[in-house]
């Protein structure tokens, strides 16, 4: 894995990274000469691999590559790693120290830097992570990107340059400063090269200087690049003169809009000219930074007598208090001081009459109408007319702000709700038309079409076409509606009178149900050129749905039909119910409940519910190879009725036969690989139900099994997902086009509106515009919730099952052949001993084969047990839980901890027989801290199964078997005990057609006899007649998974 | 025609000063203001012919080695081709008490004055506060007495020129300087006006309240080897917003027109474009980039 980490030395921008496949130490040095040198960093990754790794991964564009010195916390042997960078040779070490490293180094001038910093994928790809030194960067790089976006900059002459600077507000300034704060120790050890730049007796950079210089220099150069880019000249033509002695405001815009900065002329001059420019420039900053108040403009609108006669608006003026804006003092208190030092609400201030005058003249350059209350001798405030208010508002207002004074509004204009925009209503379905395909049982479906009826709206009211008449003749953009201000900008009333003569002339106008049902959940939309449609009504049945979808109708209660085997939890009969009400409107619908919480179980009883209603089509479920056999169990557990098909696997049906077969029927399950190799015969049926589990497998849009899931027609799609989808947009995007396809708009155009705006700029009006949008077709429930939490036990336990793959199969069945060939000709000792080695290989087996030919070979794709338990992993991780993972082979537990660290990207801690104490206390330490520490913990059943207090954990993990329901037990309860705050879930490996499989049926079967019989040990098995073991350990066929090529 | 009869003429370049005081302006009008341009209308309506070149070339060598601005008089030395300096003075005729005192309260009746005044500029209708007193801020030419100790007859003479100019650049900066030279200081006027808006009213002395700047510097690297490589949560909190300006070209309303000219237009009505351009630039991008997320 990669590490990668960021370094802005003031002039340009530096890209390391660690890697965990270098060595961690430093050779020993020998001879004097390297002493000298600072040593190179022996796991940041060389130029060329850099380079070359950077350029695939993200299409970087370096200017250049330049080793830089870091100083990074090290103990003798050498730089420790940070704290992302998994290393298996990681040992937890005090630094002794800081030490200078050599480390090699992508560099970027500021132009390309912010390129490269806001290029980066918000979610770095597998394998690699971003330290915080880069992310701050990022930060920073988009806040240089909004100061040029909001046009905050201006040009500046120093040192012989022209450059473009931001303008820093006073909240610019806070966030500039949480920056800063947030700046990590290594933002700030680089080792600056040239001595020329080193400031004495300063040691080392300041964060606040090192985050403005990185915001300065990348302004200055995103403006001349785009002013070069769209080739503008700001320089007027000098009409022939030579270039060398062109003036110098001449000179100034020449390097403000070009590559080349430098300003050239006698220094005198230059520095008359930037005692100008810095002059000009001053009146950008708050007047009067040091005094305690500040001058503030209140602007009260006329009272809302209705009449509409007495329009006066007043502006006031007054002294507020910087450090309680809630402070005011009127004018007229000002003018009353006579003396140099006046006190004001306990507030000292000198020559206030005088602070108070300079501001009202630089604020009447700003806004004209305040130079008219300056006709005044001492001022307090001025009427202005509903024409001037309204440019006060609109252009002064902001500007004043900026510029450092308080300005008050009214509470209406601050609030903008109260504009011209639509009010739709939704009136009811239009009968007549076609429902949506094939929604037999359904209501509507997303493309059913809806009556809907438009009306102007303001604010809370509607317009008549009259009154909206009466307002044409207005000509300030300020009108008083039944008693309210609104903003109603010319341009706004003129698109309202096309709308009503378009009105006149087409009559009513009907929409897809699914974007009634957007509009109604909140999705801004302009349908009516550049009206905005700001409140939804609905009537009758839509009415009822709109509610019901957003969550706020009850939902008819959909009790579990008799053919389930079992019960449902009070949470999954909702689930049920639900699933069950969007199937009947046709709406796609996804099921995202944590993992654990019974998502198989609520799928399974919809499936029920519906045959039960008289379904007679067959339903397909897509699922990743590794759950296969978990549904086969489950489905034979609650729900025997259903006939089931698993087509999936070298020997599965021919493409010419699956659509007869699969009509006999009612479920088929298919893996995703083979649901795209047989697309075309699966898409000769026509599906009641297409159902994904791990949906997360189709969240890239291009994939082809993507394509495939979107292919196939059914009458109801589900998707089911343990990942939070609501965290990676993309996903989302794509879960949902195959759910509802078109509801959330095309893949460009969702990125741009939503993706973009809250994954890189954390916009959440746009977040909860989305949430409400998508909320209606996602169900997840969290098993933190409290309505959960009620209705689960303090323990869950579940059986996980999983297939061998045929290498796993393979050497399983000639194991026991060995064994049984071996068993016939020995007895008593002998043979129990027999049993008992062979018993241990059979286990090693199912974990893994490399377990069992202790080989040292690669472990990907050869275990479904561990395949299953990465997949399982990875969504405990992403619900930000902690694991405990317990084996009784130690040799089992290291392979794991060092697969694990790879291909989740996290620490995970071993424990074994061969831990020291020390290290043992350690880990557990660094286990139960609250926050961060390594969120996966392997154990040996042997060395971690009792004594321990690992309570962080809230999943219990038993990869391997002691058939011993008590010793299992005791090593699930190092999570389940006294200072547990949560419900703690157990998972326990099962698989298919073995011994573990038969065993676990003995155990479930008999429980208290088994208890009595199987004692403390496994001995018991020996005692087995060979006919019984044979029953017991042979293979049978539906434990081995296909061939998933 | 015999040269020094018609007029002086110095055949030699004027010897050169060190630490003179120089025209900031190298090229054109000295003088960016209207009132400080007022002034230099003043001098020029002298008819000088040449000397108003000379003396403008003289102010941008800087050949006024000191300037001593007092009540109604301005005292300076210049350096012309002789080794000493000349000393030269402008008197002007200070305005009486009596009208002041109707100057000021014609101020004070306008808060417009003061606030101009104290913004560092001259209110554009000044004069008419001077109206009422029956005299003119603005001195005309016979409120003027010229007098330099060089040996040219003509008065004004390129000396005095020169200190005009650098007088021009000084109002520029300081609109008091103008009253001063009338007789007044700013305190005074700013005192005098206070006086004359204010009533009385009641006060307690009580400590102001200071805030401390926090300081982010957290001590050594050395000794911050436990959170070496953390951010810290707040990181979060700074969450930029690439988005269009509240008001378009706000920068370049707030900053007005500045002390520069090109080819008689503001510096300032050159940049509209750059900004224009360059925000377009950002919110383009901003609503572009991260096309890898798609994926």
């Amino acid at each position: 894995m990669l590490v990668l980490h960021g370094i802005w030395d003031r002039s340009r921008f530096h890209l390391w990274a660690e890697s965990s496949a270098l060595p961690a130490e430093v050779k020993p040095s020998r001879g004097r000469a390297s002493k000298k040198k600072t040593r190179p960093h022996p796991f940041a990754v060389p130029i060329e691999m850099l380079t070359d790794e950077m350029a695939t991964i993200f299409g970087m564009n370096p200017s250049g590559a330049e080793p830089i010195i870091c100083k990074l916390p090290a103990t003798k042997r050498g730089p420790l790693p940070s704290p992302w960078l998994i290393r298996e040779d990681r040992i937890d070490q005090e630094p002794s120290g800081l030490s200078p490293w050599r480390i090699d180094s992508l560099a970027f001038d500021p132009d390309s830097a912010l390129d490269t910093l806001l290029d980066l994928p918000v979610h770095p790809p597998p394998g690699i992570a971003f330290a915080s030194s880069l992310r701050l960067w990022i930060v920073a790089a988009r806040l240089s990107l909004e100061m040029i976006a909001r046009e905050q900059f201006a040009p500046v002459a120093k040192e012989g340059k022209a450059r473009w600077r931001p303008i820093i507000d006073e909240d610019d300034q806070s966030r500039l400063q949480t920056l800063a704060k947030a700046l990590p120790p290594t933002c700030l050890a680089f080792e600056e090269e040239s001595s020329s730049r080193k400031r004495p007796g300063r040691g080392g950079p300041k964060p606040l200087q090192l985050v403005t210089s990185f915001i300065d220099e990348t302004t200055d150069a995103f403006v001349r690049r785009s002013l070069i880019a769209e080739g503008i000249d700001l320089e007027p033509k000098l009409g022939g003169r030579p270039t060398k002695t062109a003036p110098l405001p001449h000179q100034f815009l020449r390097a403000l809009a070009g590559e080349d900065p430098e300003l050239k002329a006698a220094v005198p001059e230059l520095n008359a000219f930037y005692k100008k420019i810095d002059r000009w420039l001053s009146s950008l900053k708050p007047p009067f930074p040091d005094a305690p108040f500040r001058t503030c403009f209140r602007l009260d609108s006329p009272p809302a007598t209705g009449d509409g006669d007495d329009e006066s608006w007043h502006l006031r003026i007054f002294f507020q208090a910087k450090d309680d804006k809630s402070l005011l003092v009127p004018a007229e208190e000002v003018w009353k001081a006579r003396s140099e030092t006046a006190t004001f609400l306990k507030r000292k201030i000198h020559n206030p009459q005088e602070q108070l005058l300079a501001d009202l003249g630089t604020a009447s350059r700003i806004s004209p109408q305040i130079e008219r209350c300056l006709m005044a001798a001492c001022p307090a405030e001025l009427e202005l007319e509903t024409q001037e208010a309204y440019r006060f508002l609109r252009e002064s207002a902001p500007l004043l702000e900026q510029n450092g004074f308080g300005v008050l509004l009214p509470s209406w204009w601050e609030r903008r709700g109260a504009r011209l925009g639509l009010k739709l209503e939704l009136i009811d379905l239009d009968e007549e038309t076609e429902p949506d395909l094939q929604t037999s049982r359904g209501l509507f479906g997303l493309k059913s079409i809806v009556k809907y009826d438009l009306k102007l709206a303001l604010g809370d009211s509607t317009l008549t076409e009259a009154e909206l008449n009466d307002l044409i003749n207005l000509k300030v953009p300020l009108v008083q509606v039944r008693g309210e201000w609104v903003e109603l900008p010319p341009s706004e009333i003129e698109t309202a009178i096309k709308f009503f003569e378009k009105r006149r002339r087409e009559g009513g106008d009907t929409i897809t149900l699914g974007e009634a049902i957007r509009l109604g959940l909140g999705a801004e939309l302009a349908i009516e050129g550049d009206l905005t449609v700001l409140k939804v009504e609905a009537r009758g049945r839509i009415r009822d749905m709109l509610k019901r979808l957003s969550g706020k109708g009850e939902l008819e209660t959909v009790d579990a039909p008799a053919s389930f085997r079992g019960t449902l939890r009070p949470y999954q009969a909702k689930g049920l119910s639900w699933l069950s009400y969007l199937d009947q409107l046709g709406f796609g619908a996804c099921l995202a409940d944590d993992m654990g919480l019974g998502k198989t179980v609520e799928l399974i009883a919809f499936l029920l519910h519906e045959q039960a209603l008289g379904t007679r089509r067959p339903s397909l479920l897509i699922c990743p190879m590794s759950v296969v056999g978990n549904w086969q169990r489950e489905l034979d557990r609650f729900a025997p009725s259903l006939q089931v098909m698993v087509h999936h696997g070298a020997d599965r049906l021919s493409e010419k036969n699956v659509g007869e077969e699969a009509k006999r029927h009612d479920l088929v399950i298919t893996t995703y690989a083979t649901a795209h190799r047989d697309e075309e015969a699966l898409s000769a049926v026509s599906w009641e139900n297409l159902v994904l589990d791990e949906a997360q497998n189709i969240k890239n849009p291009q994939a082809k099994q993507t394509k495939t899931a979107k292919r196939l027609k059914a009458a109801q799609r589900i998707a089911l997902t343990g990942t939070p989808v609501e965290n990676r947009l993309s996903e989302l995007w794509s879960i949902m086009d195959f759910l509802n396809p078109g509801y959330l708009g095309p893949a460009k155009k969702f990125h741009e509106t939503f993706a973009l705006p809250i994954e890189r700029y954390r916009d959440l009006d746009r977040a909860e515009r989305l949430r409400r949008m998508t909320q209606p077709f996602i169900l997840r429930r969290l098993k933190t919730d409290p309505a959960i939490i009620k209705d689960l036990p303090e323990k869950v336990e579940s059986k996980v099952y999983y297939h061998l793959t045929p290498e796993q199969a393979t050497l399983y069945g000639a194991v026991v052949e060995d064994m049984l060939a071996k068993i016939e000709s020995s007895a008593g000792i002998d043979r129990r001993g027999q049993i008992l080695a062979a018993l241990t290989k059979l286990k090693q087996i199912c974990n893994h084969p490399a377990l069992f030919l202790q080989d040292g070979s690669p472990l990907e794709g050869r275990s479904g047990k561990l395949t299953r338990l990465e997949e399982m992993l990875d969504e405990v991780l992403s619900e930000g839980d902690k694991a405990l993972i317990f084996t009784q082979f130690a040799g089992m537990g290291a392979m794991l901890r060092h697969h694990l660290q790879e291909k989740l990207g996290c620490e995970v801690l071993f424990l074994h027989g061969g831990t020291p104490k020390g290290g043992r206390d350690a880990m557990i330490e660094r286990f139960q801290s609250e926050e961060g520490g390594p969120p996966l913990f392997v154990l040996s059943l042997k060395a971690g199964g009792f004594g321990l207090n690992l309570t962080a954990a809230n999943r219990v993990f038993h990869f391997d078997r002691w058939w011993n329901p008590a010793v299992e037990n005791q090593a699930t309860d190092r999570a389940f005990r006294i200072g547990q705050r949560k419900n703690v879930f157990v998972h326990k490996f099962v698989c298919l057609g073995t011994l573990e499989d038969r065993i676990d049926k003995m155990i479930e079967e008999k429980k208290e006899l088994a208890e009595a019989v199987v004692g403390a040990g496994e001995a018991w098995l020996t005692e087995l007649s060979t006919e019984d073991l044979r029953e017991v350990l042979a293979l049978s066929r539906d434990a081995i998974e296909g061939d998933d090529r | 025609m015999m040269p020094g009869y018609w007029g002086y003429y110095e055949p030699r370049s004027p010897k050169e000063v060190e630490d003179g005081i120089k025209a900031k302006s190298r090229r054109g009008a000295i003088g960016e203001k209207w009132w400080s341009k007022r002034w230099v209308a003043l001098l020029e309506s002298f008819k000088m012919g040449a000397r108003l070149g000379r003396g403008r070339s003289y102010a941008r060598k800087g050949q006024v080695i000191s300037i001593d601005v007092r009540k109604g008089v301005v005292r300076s030395k210049v350096q012309g081709a002789r080794s000493k300096p000349y000393d030269l003075e402008i008197r002007l005729t200070q305005i009486s008490d009596d009208d002041w005192k109707k100057a000021i309260e014609a101020m004070a009746s306008k808060a417009v004055f003061a606030a101009k005044l104290l913004s560092g500029e001259m209110p554009k209708d000044i004069e008419e506060a001077f109206v009422d007193a029956g005299c003119s801020l603005f001195p005309g030419k016979k409120d003027i007495k010229t007098n330099c100790s060089c040996p040219d007859w003509a008065d004004p003479c390129k000396h005095i020129a020169a200190v005009y100019y650098i007088m021009a650049e000084k109002f520029d900066e300081d609109p008091f300087l103008l009253f001063k030279l009338r007789g007044r200081t700013k305190d005074e006027i700013i005192e005098a006006l206070r006086e004359s808006r204010a009533s009385t009213m009641p006060q307690d002395q009580v400590e102001a309240v200071e805030t401390v700047p926090p300081d982010l510097d957290r001590g050594p690297l050395e000794e911050r080897l436990d959170q070496f490589w953390e951010s810290g949560d707040d990181l979060d909190l700074v969450a930029p917003r690439p988005r269009p300006p509240e008001v378009p070209g706000a920068v370049l309303k707030r900053l007005g027109d500045a002390p520069i000219s090109i080819d008689g237009a503001n510096l300032a009505s050159y940049l509209p474009k750059a900004y224009e351009v360059a925000g377009r630039a950002a919110r383009d991008m901003a609503a572009k980039n991260g096309s890898r997320d798609l994926t």
